[in-house]
């Protein structure tokens, strides 16, 4: 019983020497130039604009793109759920991109969203588009919906598989029992499938949404320099030739993971609630 | 009604069948495309030069396949020894615990990338560990262990340990029942941990970046530095090379799966 517990704390002491660390770097007790206890430079790195504008970018990037992979993610589950033929091609195709890394997926964004990509290309051959000029920026565009498309198509795979599972596993026993009971369709998805779906769901969104807001590579190919999102500002500040300045990155590695371990920590609580609690 | 609905159906068959195979046929384009400026919908000339250089071995792309896949073979080795006893030991615990042990083995998982490696650098560059193979190797194994030890811990929560009991009630030793009874019923996880911790070492990238500190060149990190110089067909190249253990990987596991429901019928 014990064991258990000292297992899974071995195999999180990685992170948690991390945190300790970046904790002590932060507050001028290591790191690169320490000095002693203080926390001015906690104050200042927290005070500025840049470091929250940046936070709330990359949150609202990531949840973006969470929301828009489970909605579609529960379209493709809803539509293609019957055992064989078409659906099952439709379902594999949904699959198909889980395991493509990061960079691959933002590779191709670059070339086909870029002013001079695919896209924008086959805008001019249908005379839309006078130029690359005219394509609307898509690529380090404020808005980040190039990073939200490319982050939208990588999670959609994950959610989908666990959507069509969900519908496959429980979902039909407890639709037709219900049907049995009297229910008409909508209050079949209403009271039985909507339920099921979204309680099931909801770790695996939390678990994508850690995923969107951490991730460094598409970021670095498709998100815009101002603001620049979390993992970028962290590496950047990192590198700053001014050793000064490079402390600071340890407050931002604190701040991700605190966003990190406040999406975790959600993550058990809502498992907790589902499956230890009745009703 | 059901037009419409046969419509939406089609449709949505088709934006999948797009989303998941025109990536890959458009690196495909783009890895031998020459001269192919804008507005052209078509390279103006192909060339498979990118695709010679690597199968021959030369430029960088061939040494860094090969690094990263050494890595990756290492990573996942290394995750399942480590998480074969980690997931079983998590697959004991119940109630709160069982949430607590998730939630710890969860974090190096859905920890920042950037963050751990920020957080690793000191001490692996304390230990001379920074800008070393063996570095990096360690430093992917902490996001890889995490994963297969949650892995592993699904599998042992089906697993039924009194043919374990058993064996030992017959007089086979500790070690014999692990060689020969616990090892074999597990040679399919095994195999699904070891290309899950291999997929994650393949496609790490800034772990690999601050740990190895630009010493070692995995493929991400070229295949970044292509995409940055704007060299497009070797970055098309690379990025396709990325995607073979990926699809490797899959195509196995359906045929593991199909044969598993091939069994049960």
């Amino acid at each position: 019983m014990r064991w258990g517990l000292l297992a899974a704390a071995l195999v999180a002491s990685p992170v948690a020497a991390g945190v300790v660390y970046s904790a002590a770097a932060a507050t001028g007790l290591a790191g690169f130039d320490p000095r002693g206890f203080s926390t001015d430079r906690l104050s200042r790195v927290l005070g500025e604009p840049a470091v929250w504008e940046s936070l709330a970018w990359t949150v609202r990037t990531a949840s973006l793109a969470t929301l828009l992979a489970s909605a579609l993610a529960v379209l493709v589950a809803m539509t293609f759920r019957r055992g064989r033929g078409v659906d099952r091609l439709a379902r594999t195709l949904a699959v198909l991109p889980l395991p493509v890394p990061h960079l691959v997926a933002a590779t191709t964004a670059v070339l086909l969203l870029a002013q001079s990509g695919l896209l924008s290309r086959l805008g001019f051959a249908a005379g839309w588009l006078a130029g690359p000029a005219d394509m609307p920026p898509l690529v380090y565009d404020r808005g980040g919906l190039g990073l939200v498309l490319t982050l939208t198509w990588k999670e959609l795979p994950f959610l989908a598989l666990v959507a069509t599972t969900l519908l496959a596993t429980r979902g039909a026993a407890l639709e037709e029992t219900a049907r049995g009971l009297g229910a008409g369709p909508w209050d079949t998805f209403r009271l039985v499938t909507w339920p099921l779906l979204w309680r099931g769901l909801l770790p695996s969104i939390v678990a994508v949404f850690a995923f969107a807001a951490g991730s460094y590579e598409a970021a670095a190919m498709l998100a815009p320099s101002d603001p620049l999102a979390l993992p970028l500002l962290t590496l950047e500040r990192y590198t700053d030739p001014d050793l000064a300045r490079r402390g600071d990155a340890f407050v931002l590695v604190l701040v991700g993971l605190m966003l990190t371990g406040a999406a975790v920590g959600l993550h058990e609580w809502v498992r907790y609630r589902t499956t230890e609690l009745p009703g | 009604m059901s037009s419409v609905l046969r419509a939406g159906r089609t449709a949505g068959l088709l934006c999948l069948g797009l989303s998941a195979l025109l990536p890959m046929l458009l690196l495909a384009i783009w890895s031998v495309g020459d001269s192919w400026f804008y507005p052209a919908l078509w390279p103006s000339r192909l060339t498979a030069e990118s695709w010679r250089a690597l199968l021959s071995g030369e430029g960088r792309l061939w040494a860094a396949a090969v690094t990263s896949m050494l890595l990756a073979a290492g990573t996942g080795a290394m995750a399942c020894i480590v998480a074969l006893p980690v997931g079983r030991a998590l697959a004991r615990l119940d109630g709160w615990r069982r949430h607590l042990g998730a939630a710890l083995t969860f974090l190096p998982v859905a920890a920042p990338p950037v963050a751990l490696a920020t957080g690793l650098q000191f001490s692996f560059l304390s230990l001379g560990l920074g800008g070393r193979p063996i570095g990096v190797l360690l430093a992917h194994a902490v996001p890889a262990v995490a994963y297969v030890s949650l892995y592993f811990t699904g599998v042992f929560a089906g697993f039924d340990a009194r043919v374990e009991e058993e064996a030992r009630s017959l007089g086979a030793s500790a070690g014999q029942t692990f060689w020969f009874i616990t090892l074999p019923l597990l040679r399919r996880p095994l195999a699904e941990g070891f290309a899950l911790g291999f997929l994650i070492s393949w496609s790490q990238m800034p772990l690999t970046l601050l740990i190895g500190g630009g010493a070692v060149r995995t493929l991400p990190i070229e295949v970044f530095a292509f995409v940055e110089a704007g060299q497009d067909r070797i970055a098309a190249t690379g990025a396709l090379v990325l995607l073979v253990p990926a699809l490797v990987a899959l195509a196995a596991a359906r045929l593991a799966a199909s044969r598993t429901e091939v069994a049960a019928v």
